[in-house]
Order: structure tokens, then C-alpha cells, then sequence
């Protein structure tokens, strides 16, 4: 027998890696992995975007804690902040990341 | 285009909708994205038995960068729990509401540490500047600078 691949549609999905392997079975833990600040999930969008992925990228604390980087900023920038983690209100440091 | 306010706050909503509030805290109005009404009861022993108390949310377009308004109702024969951090006028003296709001925090968990505070006061009275600032006070209680001085209630 003797196969001919006319088209093909290739399908990917993508997550940001923020550090915890266990992938499978947390798909519909919808409380876990979002942004503390607006409630979308990591790879949705901040409130101001359109479109998640590279544009609307995440920002790490060396506190570890995670956030959209547009929700994060938008945070810091006020004087209300204090510059401070909103989870645990200790001075925010932008965590080096290798990619 | 949503504000960040307007698409936070019905995710909000929806989850009180459907989880419901803590034991003792009851959705009264959320007709809008802008004012919501909540009433809240200590349980078990406390110095307001038997009392509940309305408790009003104004949001800015820039919630939760920045804290919701949050005051007692006044109006309509409501009154506000008398205690050393509740102004006559309904105004509170909490941190969280001032110089502690994180963005992390939300409309229920604000609710509950209101109702705590409640809970854990030792002896009803009003702040002891009350009449001075109820004469004085702005109509947003977030105009006002609160001076928190105590870490205890």
C-alpha cells in the first residue's frame, strides 16, 4: 500500500514554563496558574492586551512569584506600591530568567 | 475596550455567584460594575450578635492597581457597627483599605477581614476623634489619610 500525504495541518499548544513540571492533570485547575492581579490565566492576556504570547509576557519576582508583566508594572508604577511584591509586600526584584 | 476594572470585577461576581460568600457575608446589590453592596454578620461570639451591617464598594476604573472605596452604610436606617475604627459616618480605619491594599486582594477578602475585625473587638466604642472627623470627613473615605495606629484589632 502506498500513501500520499496531500495536506497537513500541524497543531501546537504552548505554556510559559514557570517552573513546575507537573503539566499533565492542572489543566483544569483554573485557580492555579493565574495572574494575581487581573485573574486570567498566565497565557491569556493582561487586561490591556489582545493577544497573549510574546506581547503580553510574564514578569518573575526573585520572591518567586509570578505575574503578568503589564499587571505587575502597572502595580509598581503607583506610589501605593511602595514598589512592593503584592503577595507577600517585600520590595520587588525582577528575577533574572534564562530562557 | 473592557478596563482592567470592569473585566476583574465580573470575574468577581461570577465566582460569588457560584461558590457563594463566606458564612456570615451576603451579596445584596452588584447591579453595576461600579457600586456593590454586601451585609455582613459576625458568627459565634462576638459584641455584635444578632447585629449585620451593609457595606458599600465603590470601584475606580483602575481596580485593583487601586482599592476599591469601602465604607458602612448610613442610609435607609442602616448604621455602622460601633467600634474604634468605624467612624459614625461609616468610614473605616483599616490599613488594607489605605496604605495596605495589594491588588491581590478582592472584594470577598476584603469582607472578611472587615467581619474579623468586627470580631475580634474587644469593647464597643467609636474612634475617639469621631465627632472631629465625621464634621470634616470627605464623601470618599479614600480622600481621607488614615493614621493606623493600631495592630491589634
Amino acid at each position: 500500500m502506498k500513501v500520499t500525504v496531500k495536506h497537513w495541518h500541524a497543531v501546537a499548544q504552548w505554556r510559559w514554563d514557570i517552573g513546575n513540571n507537573d503539566t499533565a492533570g492542572n489543566e483544569d485547575d483554573d485557580d492555579g496558574d493565574v495572574c494575581g492581579i487581573c485573574r486570567v490565566p498566565f497565557e491569556g492576556c493582561c487586561p490591556s492586551c489582545k493577544m497573549p504570547g510574546d506581547d503580553c509576557p510574564l514578569i518573575w519576582g526573585e520572591c518567586t512569584h509570578i505575574f503578568h508583566m503589564h499587571c505587575l508594572l502597572k502595580w509598581i508604577g503607583t506610589a501605593a506600591s511602595k514598589q512592593q511584591c503584592p503577595m507577600d509586600r517585600r520590595p520587588w526584584v525582577t528575577a533574572e530568567r534564562k530562557v | 475596550m473592557a478596563s482592567i476594572s470592569s473585566r476583574r470585577l465580573a470575574k468577581e461576581l461570577t465566582e460569588i455567584k457560584l461558590e457563594g460568600c463566606p458564612v456570615g457575608i451576603k451579596l445584596v446589590k452588584a447591579d453595576d460594575l461600579e457600586t456593590w453592596w454586601f451585609t455582613i454578620e459576625v458568627m459565634g461570639d462576638s459584641l455584635y450578635q444578632g447585629e449585620a451591617f451593609t457595606l458599600q464598594f465603590r470601584f475606580d476604573s483602575s481596580y485593583p492597581i487601586s482599592a476599591p472605596a469601602v465604607q458602612f452604610v448610613v442610609t435607609d436606617g442602616r448604621q455602622a457597627p460601633i467600634h474604634p475604627h468605624v467612624y459614625s459616618n461609616g468610614h473605616i480605619c483599616a490599613s488594607i483599605l489605605g496604605n495596605e491594599w495589594s491588588p491581590v486582594l478582592s472584594v470577598v477578602a476584603v469582607c472578611v477581614t472587615l467581619q474579623s475585625m468586627l470580631g475580634s473587638c474587644k469593647k464597643k466604642e467609636r474612634p475617639v476623634d469621631n465627632d472631629r472627623y465625621v464634621r470634616h470627613a470627605p464623601e470618599n473615605p479614600k480622600k481621607t489619610r488614615f493614621h493606623y495606629d493600631d495592630d491589634t484589632v
